[in-house]
């Protein structure tokens, strides 16, 4: 009875050319999210459609570079083994693409937190001469001029129309419904399964060591730290500094989370450290002192080596192998094709 | 025969809620002339201007954004009503430079606007209209809209081609440059908005306060991102609105 209710309401739904509801399941244990799909009613369509976009090349000024070129879901959606990822004209980029998921939890974006809003960070890989390097105006264009987005923008917006706040509305729908909850510390959580004597080894050690800035259940608390890093000469990246003005922001960049951290190397905002132990090895021995070093690290966190044989079992219950995995987040041209698995490695 | 009363009752009360809210209705129009002089002339893009020492400059671009734009009434009990939409004032576009913006009848002795857009809708996501991010007044490295862009050039800048660029924004803490402006006409005289008696405001803009102001700009030849430096020029700016003409529509 119920299922024929659905089955009407869908068909319905079909008939009458509205968008069919998909709502947003927030995972259990998980803060209220920051985006709430405002003003932006998440649709299976309007999803489709924005996942249409992050894998189209169509984005970018030589067709080559879609959002998906360096967010790629077999790595989280951050860049597989690069420091800074590759844009237009083969030019690199400015900082170390960070894996996509759990967005909507998110006020600010970006290592610096210059983005304010979901819905506009598209415009900064967009519009970025090393990234995708377009303009606004002609990217409006060309999807115009193609045969089938015009008929997608009118489905999902139900009136004729390519705009600026389509495009990264639709953009948006997809972006923000990436999230990685999965993962075995997910299942241990929900009482699914539970961690070895390593792992929770591992867990213990964390806790202790790492998770007053990497925070659950996001694994960030998404504040901006200054972790005894020091400037890059060439790139000059003061982080935060750059966003605010204010010198006490110098060298602070958001804390990213550790969700999926085995897929998302070479770490921090310039993929500086190669692999996890070149992390570890930083916080144990590599901090540099500054005025803006995070008051907690004035002494470095002592990380022994077997510290670091737990950590490693720990964290690999955070990679979350359904995620990278699921159909929904592919490439919709290879429809039905299973994401690249990707070999543990750390 | 109780049901007549009742329900001729009922359509008195009807009468007397529309009434009442007639008198706010928003049925008169008020246009807003922006007007931008240099020298007390009407600024003229591409035209070469000398400052007071005698330098040349020429602005190529001048543009900025307003909004919440109402009518400042005499009467106490009239508040304004602020739905007006944000406008991006384009000098090199007439039309933009003129806004017609439905407002409720009154007596007023001047207007009050925004300059800028303030953080509550700078960061609202994506918009359209006027705070569509294709007409390149939008960050996309460091989120928020430019409040305002004048560029030109001038032997005196050391910057490529001698170009000068401000780009004018910022909506945080210290370095915010939005402002709440209420102008009065110049010789305080108040005027009678109607639905019949449609009012033209004209807002002018003395780009020679902006150049020569208290920050002046022949010794910074570029400013692009919000910062001290773009807060102090947003002071400049801010005193180039010198006061409200008021004119009946010809």
């Amino acid at each position: 009875m119920k299922s024929l209710a659905v089955i009407t309401f869908i068909g319905f739904c079909a008939v009458m050319w509205i968008n069919i509801p998909f709502p947003f399941i927030i995972p259990k244990s998980f803060p209220p999210p920051v985006y709430r799909f405002q003003n932006n009613p998440r649709t299976k369509e309007g999803f489709e459609l924005g996942r249409k976009l992050f894998y189209d090349g169509i984005l970018s000024k030589d067709g080559n570079v879609p959002c998906s070129s360096c967010h790629q879901q077999f790595a989280a959606f951050a860049t597989y083994e690069h420091r800074l990822s590759h844009g237009f004209n083969d030019h690199l980029g400015f900082r170390n693409a960070p894996g996509l998921f759990n967005l909507v939890w998110e006020r600010e974006l970006h290592w610096d937190g210059g983005i304010n809003h979901i819905e506009v960070q598209p415009l900064a890989p967009l519009l970025d001469p090393h990234e995708m390097a377009e303009d606004l105006n002609t990217v409006i264009g060309k999807l115009k001029k193609d045969k089938t987005y015009p008929v997608l923008f009118k489905q999902v917006f139900g009136s004729p129309g390519i705009n600026s706040q389509r495009i990264l509305r639709a953009l948006a729908q997809f972006t923000a419904s990436l999230v990685s909850a999965d993962a075995k510390y997910d299942k241990v959580k929900r009482g699914d399964s539970h961690f070895n004597q390593y792992e929770q080894k591992g867990y213990e050690i964390f806790q202790q060591k790492c998770s007053r800035c990497h925070q659950e259940p996001l694994f960030t608390d998404l504040s901006y730290r200054n972790t005894g890093i020091e400037v890059d000469s060439t790139l000059k990246d003061y982080g935060r500094m750059r966003i605010t003005g204010r010198k006490e922001d110098s060298l602070k960049f958001q804390v990213p989370s550790l969700r999926n951290v085995f897929l998302t190397f070479p770490y921090a905002h310039d993929g500086r450290f190669a692999n996890i132990s070149e992390v570890f090895e930083h916080y144990n021995s590599g901090i540099i002192q500054s005025p803006t070093l995070d008051s907690g690290l004035r002494k470095g966190i002592p990380i022994s080596s077997d510290d670091r044989f737990y950590l490693i079992y720990f964290l690999e219950t955070l990679t979350d192998s359904n995620f990278i995995r699921n159909s929904l987040y592919s490439d919709p041209a290879l429809h039905g094709e299973m994401a690249k698995p990707v070999e543990e490695s750390h | 025969m109780i049901q007549k009363i009742k329900s001729f009752a009922f359509f008195l009360l009807l009468l007397l809620i529309t009434g009442s809210f007639q008198k706010k209705e928003m049925d008169s129009t008020l246009v807003i002339q922006f007007r931008a002089y240099v020298h007390g002339y009407p600024l003229e893009l591409n035209k070469k201007y000398q400052n007071p020492f005698g330098e040349a400059f020429e602005v190529t671009r001048f543009r900025f954004y307003t909004g919440k734009i109402a009518p400042a009434y005499t009467d106490a009990s009239l508040k304004a009503k602020i739905t007006s939409p944000y406008h991006l004032i384009d000098f090199s576009d007439s039309n933009s430079t003129r806004i017609e913006l439905p407002v409720a009848a009154g007596n007023c002795h001047g207007i009050q606007l925004q300059i800028g857009v303030d953080s509550i809708d700078q960061s609202r996501g994506a918009q359209t209209g006027a705070l569509d991010p294709a007409k390149g007044m939008f960050w996309t490295w460091n989120s928020g809209y430019i409040n305002f862009k004048i560029e030109g050039n001038s032997p005196l800048s050391t910057q490529p081609s001698h170009l000068f660029e401000y780009h004018i924004g910022g909506y945080r803490n210290d370095n915010n440059t939005v402002w709440k402006v209420k102008l009065f006409s110049t010789n305080d005289e108040s005027f009678l908005i109607t639905k019949e008696n449609k009012i033209v405001i004209e807002v002018g803009l003395d780009l020679d306060y902006l150049f020569d102001g208290p920050t002046p700009l022949r010794e910074t030849s570029s400013c692009m991102m919000p910062g001290a430096l773009a807060r102090k020029i947003s002071e400049n700016f801010i005193g180039t609105f010198t006061g409200l003409t008021i004119s009946p529509n010809p």
